[in-house]
């Protein structure tokens, strides 16, 4: 049984165009039009409890109208949006009990009062009951180390620690479903990991099912073990992760560690070396081009190899691809 | 037919384009606007409804007290108090020092600016004196000499409130919260300025009180000038009082600023 | 509806501890409201003083309307000051989206995360004016003249919210709603003072267009014995009615807001 279903999901304005400056936007009048943009345009798919769901685009793809959708800020043009059975519109207030959102820039935390006390309000906002949040409270101490942040504002918090009391506010209600804008956007990597390994944690243990919309490529490698992807509004795919690589990943990389320096090496083709230090090669291989055991033999062949590693294509550029529309041309979901 | 209704409609959209547009941008200028009108028009109706059964009040006709009370809400600019603001601001972000480096007097060039500042606002407050002269009854000064006489007397009268603004604005050296003190400072000028009601009226003891003050030279000054309460002939000795206060202020200006740039450097504020 | 008076309490229980961390700007805050009003009224009193009546409304008849205005204005002040600021602190920076996505009632979280302490000088000035006008007339209210008192006090305080709300749910569509509500909220001024002593054009928008004269005229009115009729009672009706406008216009303004997106 879904806990999201979303079918045919669409979101429509009616904007005027118009050119910039007075002049323009005279002229614009004369010539009038009305102009509908669609923000996100029939999308369907459905996710189970205790998914981890990535959704990736380009800024304006149409992914914050989606969460927008989701969590019931917004309403549908067409189609239509079920969480855990409601219509988060229509049941604003009782979805709302059932989700945390985390909107990357705008905290949900009062900006005079300290972590705690927001913590307390926020329980009180979703009628936690006293014993209940003392528990969530000892265990996000615990996991987010939020100790010694409880009596401190969150004017005075830095960027990470905000991030980390952020969390702790969205998850303090145990939410079923979480819905995470952008979570680790300016964090450093420390921080990242650490959010993403709570993350990680509470979808294991609480089974709670998280959607998420990044830019950041750890992210999608730590998190998204399935990924949608929109752009202009529509679903380009909806898979794992691997499918994803394998599909636009045109690379791979092999590292071999050699017992003596590697002399003159005649490479298949579509195969090119990156690194070559005395006893140390990696090579660069287009997988259309040559198959990792024809690099191997190559290697092999020629020089004692100590040990090899093989590389999964690179996300950041797979990443890259799809933003410049690699899948565009064919759409449709599934591997 | 067609074309012409089209062109109609155009021309609809245009204007209600551009009056959008003008409204959106100038939205807190039209709303400063109404503001004070409404503020003009409860007191026209209310000094005529005093006047109603009485002859002189504080030595004041009618026509005199409503000249100067729309007068005065036209004049109302005078008493805002950006100073503290401005030095807070200078203060906290640390640009002070970069000022006190430059080759300029800081005092002159915000009198400057300040100056500027002010003929720019009173341009835009000239609807209200529009509609004050064309509805609510308000007299305007047909010769040229009380013009000028009002000019001089509102430029002496600006000088010595922008002194006395800077003042205080030192206190902003000492304190965060010197903007609180910035809003005290407005009430008082407001109340003790005459900007509510002519201080002719005031009670005695709370004439006294405005006498001791610099904010009357600032608004009741000029306004009484323009609304035909002063005399010309009487203009040299409030002239003399306002140089006065003046002279006085300005030393009391530099005192104060020296030695609160002394704190600043003593304990690197 | 218990539960909305709780989460009130907390809410309230919450700021004030900010307040209170920024003593100095919680002092100054209520002084300075406090100061103004206290400068109006002795400018209003140093006038009035000298002349017999205004109109027929002796100094302290006046100051009634004049009181019964300011303690009507602080209920919106103590309790509805966010909304001045729907426009451009939550619509344009999107923190409204905040509230709609927590499981309370959006109009109630964006009053409940702001009392105005400010609001307390303005209700401290009103109530010190009313009371001392009531002495200084004789006035003896029994119980049901104090009802009549609070009820309207009470009134007064619904048609500013209701006013107030009126003009801030236009941040659904312009963003910039304060210059309407500021314009709109200046019209109470009039209502400090007996309406008899403006044109007839103002006492009818007073009285049916933007009500604030059931703020303090009528009531006053009534309670000096002057000829008021109806429109005396009026004022809770009045309240009533604006109130539930302001509402279904807000619950309009946030249907479109979720169909645009802003």
């Amino acid at each position: 049984m879904p806990i999201i279903e979303v079918e045919q999901l669409s979101k429509a304005y009616r904007v005027t165009r118009k050119a910039p400056g007075l002049r323009g936007a005279l002229a614009a009048l004369v010539r009038a039009r009305r102009e509908v943009v669609t923000a996100v345009d029939g999308v369907s798919f459905s996710v189970e409890p205790g998914e981890m769901v990535g959704y990736i685009g380009v800024n304006g793809a149409g992914k914050s109208t989606t969460i927008k959708l989701l969590t019931g800020i917004l309403v549908p043009s067409g189609g239509r949006v079920r969480v855990l059975g409601r219509d988060p519109h229509r049941q604003r207030q009782a979805n709302a009990r059932d989700i945390g959102v985390v909107f990357g820039q705008r905290s949900q935390l009062w900006w005079d009062l300290p972590v705690l006390e927001s913590l307390r309000l926020i329980g009180r906002i979703y009628q936690v009951e006293p014993a209940r949040l003392r528990r969530q409270l000892d265990r996000f101490i615990e996991v987010l180390e939020l100790g010694p942040l409880l009596a401190v504002p969150v004017r005075a918090l830095s960027l990470g620690q905000k991030m980390r009391a952020e969390l702790a506010a969205t998850l303090l209600h145990e939410p079923k479903v979480v819905y995470l804008d952008e979570p680790t956007i300016g964090l450093d990597l420390l921080v990242k990991d650490r959010i993403r390994e709570f993350i990680k944690q509470v979808n294991r243990e609480q089974g709670t099912t998280v959607v998420l919309t990044t830019h950041d490529l750890g992210d999608i490698e730590e998190l998204c073990r399935r990924v949608v992807v929109i752009d202009a509004g529509r679903l380009l795919f909806d898979g794992p992760l691997e499918t994803l690589r394998e599909r636009l990943g045109t690379h791979r990389r092999m590292i071999f560690d050699t017992a003596a320096p590697v002399g003159e090496l005649p490479l298949p083709p579509g195969v090119e070396v990156e690194v070559a230090e005395p006893r140390r090669l990696a090579l660069r291989f287009d997988r259309a081009l040559a198959t990792a055991s024809q690099v191997a033999t190559a290697v092999m062949s020629r020089s004692e190899v100590l040990d090899f590693r093989l590389e999964e294509p690179d996300l950041g550029a797979v990443i890259k691809r799809i933003y410049a529309g690699a899948l565009r041309g064919a759409e449709g979901s599934g591997p | 037919m067609t074309a012409l209704r089209d062109r109609i409609g155009v021309m609809a959209a245009i204007g209600a384009m551009a009056l959008k547009r003008e409204l959106a941008e100038r939205s807190w200028f039209w709303m400063q606007l109404v503001v004070r009108l409404v503020t003009m028009l409860v007191l026209a109706h209310f000094w005529r409804a005093v006047y109603a059964d009485t002859e002189r009040l504080g030595g004041l006709a009618f026509q005199q007290t409503l000249d100067y009370a729309l007068l005065a809400q036209v004049l109302a600019p005078l008493s805002e108090h950006k100073l503290i603001t401005t030095f807070s601001r200078l203060l906290s972000t640390g640009d002070m020092a970069i000022e006190l480096l430059r080759p300029v007097d800081l005092q002159a060039s915000e009198y400057a600016g300040n100056l500027a500042g002010l003929v720019l606002y009173e341009a835009f407050q000239l609807p209200l004196l529009v509609v004050a002269w064309g509805f609510l009854g308000l007299r305007l000064p047909g010769d040229p000499l009380t013009w000028a006489a009002f000019l001089v007397t509102l430029l002496l009268g600006h000088a010595i409130l922008f002194l006395a603004d800077w003042i205080l604005a030192c206190l902003a050296f000492y304190t965060t919260e010197a903007w609180g003190i910035g809003v005290m400072r407005h009430v008082l000028s407001t109340f003790f300025g005459g900007a509510l009601l002519p201080l002719a009226m005031l009670p005695g003891w709370l004439r006294g009180v405005a006498d001791a003050l610099p904010f009357a030279q600032g608004i009741a000054a000029p306004t009484l000038v323009l609304a035909g309460v002063t005399p010309l002939a009487q203009l040299p000795s409030v002239w003399g009082l306002q140089l006065a206060w003046l002279a006085g202020l300005w030393l009391l200006s530099r005192l104060a600023f020296a030695r609160a740039v002394r704190q600043v450097t003593v304990h690197g504020g | 509806m218990t539960r909305y008076l709780d989460l009130y309490r907390l809410f309230l229980a919450q700021r004030l501890k900010v307040l209170l961390e920024y003593r100095a700007s919680f002092v100054i805050g209520a002084a300075s409201v406090t100061a103004i009003q206290v400068a109006g009224l002795a400018a209003v009193w140093s006038v009035l003083r000298q002349i017999p009546t205004l109109n027929g409304w002796t100094l302290d008849e006046v100051l009634l309307v004049y009181g019964l205005a300011v303690l009507s204005e602080s209920i919106t002040h103590m309790f509805a000051d966010n909304l001045w600021t729907l426009g451009w602190a939550y619509v344009r920076t999107g923190q409204f989206d905040r509230l709609l996505v927590r499981p309370v009632d959006p109009l109630f979280h964006l009053l409940a995360d702001r009392f105005c302490h400010d609001g307390l000088g303005d209700f401290a000035v009103g109530l010190i004016v009313v009371i001392r006008s009531l002495t200084a007339l004789d006035l003896h209210l029994g119980p049901s003249g104090l009802g009549f008192l609070v009820l309207s006090v009470l009134s007064g305080g619904a048609i500013f919210v209701a006013l107030n709300l009126l003009t801030a749910t236009t941040a659904f569509w312009f963003i910039e709603s304060l210059p309407l509500t500021r314009s709109v909220y200046a019209l109470h001024d009039f209502a400090k003072y007996p309406l008899t002593i403006f044109h007839r054009s103002v006492r009818a928008l007073l009285t049916w267009a933007v009500p604030y004269g059931f703020c303090s005229y009528y009531p006053a009115s009534h309670l000096l014995g002057r000829e008021a009729g109806a429109l005396a009672w009026l004022g809770p009706v009045v309240a009533a009615v604006l109130m539930a406008a302001a509402l279904a216009f807000w619950r309009f303004g946030l249907r479109r807001y979720q169909e645009t997106g802003s």
